[in-house]
C-alpha cells in the first residue's frame, strides 16, 4: 500500500472535513457536496469572462477540499461574483454555486474578513431600515412631484426581530446521563 | 370592471433615488385598472447583495416581516425593482418549503407579534401586468403609440433567475418585455449583450464598468433609441455608470436608459415632464422627437 503511494505521480490530496462541515452548516452552503466539477457553471459566468482567474468551478473545488482559509482570506475572489445566478441556472447538479458563495460570504463576515464595500449598505439598513440614505431635501422633492411622504419604519420592531436568535424551545444542553447513554 | 388591488412594495432605490419612476408608476397603473394599496411599515426588502452576504438568516427574517405585513393586509404584493422581487420571492419560496426554517424565522417575528404564513404572492410589476392586467389591456390604454421608437431590451438578472424560484419566463428566451414594448407601439430591439449582467454587485474597481460598457456598446451597435429598464439598480449602472465611463474612457456613450413605466406613460399621453423624463441626466431625445412629445 505504502509503496504504491510512493510510486504514484499524483500528489496526495487532503480534505479538511472539519472546515468543510463549517460551510455545510451555513444555509445555502450544503449543496456544494453535489459538485462533480463538470464546469458547466463557468461558461456562462460573466465575472469569469471579464476576470478569468475567477472561476466558480474552482471555488467549489476549493470549498470541497475544505480550504476555507483561502476562500475567507481578506481580498478573497468570492467578492467579485456578480450575483447574476447564471451558475444556479446552469448547474446540472443543483449545487447553486452562487448560494455557496453567499454562504462563504456569511462566514467571512463572522471572521471579519469581508471588504469595506460590503459594509456600508448593510449598516445603513440596520440604522435606518432602508438601503439608501434619505437626505433632507427628499421630502420636498417628493412633495413637488406629487408623491406621498415616505412611510415610517418602526426601527424598534426591526431591532427586536434582528436581535440574535433564541435557542429553539426544548433545546437544553444534554444532561450527563444522556451523554453516557449514547 | 373590478379594480385589481395590489400592495405597492416600493423598496428603497425608486422612492429615494429615482422618484420620477414612482411618479410614472402611480400615473400609469390606474389607467390599467390597478388600485395601488400603500402600506405603512415596510423596510428595505432587504438588499439581496450586501445584506444577504452579511447574514442570510437575518435577511430572510426581514423579508419575512415585510411579507407578514402584506399578509395581515390581505393582498398580494407588487414590486418595482428586480432586487426586491428576488429577495421577497426567494424568501417566500424558502420559507414555504422549509418548515424548520420558517419556525426559526417566526420565532424572531413572534417577538413583535407577527407571523409569516406564506399566504400571498409576490409579483414584479411587469408580471402583474402580464398576469393580472393582461397585455391587451396595456395595449388598449395607449393613446399615443410609440411608433418607430426602438427600445433595446435589458432584462437584468433577478427578474428571471433562478427560474425555478422566479417562474417568470424562460431565462434564455424571455418574452415578457418584448410583449410589453410591442404593446405600447414601440419596437423591441434584441442585441448581443441583452442578457449580460450590469455588474453592479461585483466588488472590484473594474468589473462593474467592464460589464456595463459591454452592454452599452452592444446597445449602441443596435441603433436603439433608448434602453428599456425594469430595475433601478440596472438603471443606475447605465446612468451613473455610463457618465463615469464617459469620464474615464473615450467611449462617449449616449445611450439613454428609461424605466419601462416612463415609456408606458408617454404612450398613455403623459408629457415627458409628467413621467419625470426631464429629470434624467441622459435624456431620451430621439424617443421624444419620434413621438413629437
Ligand atoms: S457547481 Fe455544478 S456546474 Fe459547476 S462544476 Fe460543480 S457540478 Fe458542474
Ligand atoms: S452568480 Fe457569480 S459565480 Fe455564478 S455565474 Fe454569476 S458571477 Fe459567476
Amino acid at each position: 500500500m505504502e509503496a504504491e503511494q510512493a510510486a504514484s505521480p499524483h500528489k496526495r490530496i487532503r480534505i479538511d472535513f472539519a472546515q468543510r462541515r463549517r460551510l455545510l452548516a451555513v444555509l445555502g452552503g450544503n449543496h456544494v457536496n453535489y459538485c462533480y466539477q463538470c464546469g458547466a457553471c463557468v461558461g456562462d459566468c460573466p465575472t469569469t469572462r471579464f476576470f478569468p482567474s475567477f472561476n466558480p468551478r474552482e471555488i467549489m473545488l476549493t470549498a470541497l477540499l475544505g480550504d476555507l482559509g483561502t476562500l475567507l482570506a481578506p481580498g478573497s475572489v468570492i467578492w467579485k461574483c456578480s450575483n447574476c445566478y447564471n451558475c444556479y441556472e446552469r448547474c446540472p447538479q443543483d449545487v447553486r454555486p452562487v448560494e455557496v458563495i453567499i454562504a462563504l460570504k456569511n462566514l467571512a463576515r463572522e471572521e471579519g474578513t469581508h471588504p469595506e464595500e460590503a459594509q456600508t449598505i448593510y449598516e445603513t439598513i440596520l440604522k435606518t431600515g432602508r438601503s439608501a440614505p434619505v437626505i433632507a431635501s427628499l421630502k420636498r422633492k417628493r412633495e413637488s412631484m406629487g408623491l406621498p411622504p415616505l412611510p415610517a419604519i418602526d426601527m424598534g420592531e426591526l431591532r427586536a426581530v434582528l436581535a440574535p436568535e433564541d435557542p429553539p424551545p426544548g433545546d437544553s444542553p444534554p444532561s450527563s446521563t444522556a451523554e453516557s447513554e449514547s | 370592471m373590478k379594480p385589481i388591488k395590489a400592495i405597492f412594495f416600493p423598496g428603497c432605490l425608486i422612492p429615494i433615488k429615482y422618484p420620477q419612476m414612482e411618479v410614472a408608476i402611480r400615473r400609469t397603473l390606474p389607467n390599467l385598472g390597478v388600485e395601488i394599496i400603500d402600506l405603512e411599515g415596510f423596510s428595505c426588502c432587504p438588499d439581496p447583495i450586501y445584506f444577504q452576504a452579511a447574514d442570510k438568516i437575518a435577511w430572510l427574517t426581514l423579508a419575512a416581516r415585510n411579507l407578514a405585513l402584506a399578509e395581515e393586509a390581505g393582498h398580494d404584493i407588487f414590486t418595482v425593482c428586480s432586487g426586491c422581487t428576488g429577495t421577497l420571492s426567494e424568501a417566500n419560496h424558502l420559507l414555504r418549503n422549509d418548515e424548520q426554517l420558517r419556525e426559526r424565522v417566526n420565532r424572531r417575528l413572534a417577538r413583535v407579534g407577527r407571523k409569516y404564513q406564506g399566504s400571498i404572492a409576490v409579483r414584479h410589476i411587469v408580471v402583474l401586468l402580464r398576469e393580472k392586467v393582461g397585455i391587451d389591456r396595456v395595449r388598449e390604454s395607449v393613446t399615443r403609440p410609440l411608433t418607430g421608437v426602438r427600445v433595446a431590451l435589458h432584462y437584468g438578472c433577478h427578474l428571471l433567475k433562478p427560474s425555478s424560484i422566479m417562474q417568470v419566463d424562460d431565462p434564455d428566451d424571455p418574452q415578457i418585455l418584448h410583449q410589453l414594448i410591442e404593446a405600447i407601439g414601440a419596437e423591441p430591439v434584441t442585441h448581443d449583450e441583452r442578457f449580460l449582467c450590469c455588474g453592479k454587485a461585483c466588488i472590484d474597481p473594474d468589473l462593474p464598468l467592464d460589464m456595463t460598457a459591454s452592454v452599452l456598446r452592444s446597445v449602441r451597435k443596435s441603433g436603439a433609441d433608448c434602453m428599456g429598464m425594469i430595475c433601478p439598480t440596472c438603471f443606475s449602472s447605465f446612468d451613473t455608470g455610463q457618465l463615469l465611463l464617459n469620464r474615464k474612457t473615450k467611449e462617449h456613450f449616449e445611450v439613454p436608459p428609461v424605466y419601462f413605466f416612463q415609456l408606458l406613460g408617454l404612450a398613455q399621453g403623459f408629457s415627458a415632464d409628467e413621467v419625470g423624463l426631464t429629470r434624467h441626466r441622459i435624456k431620451p431625445t430621439a424617443v421624444l422627437e419620434k413621438i413629437k412629445a
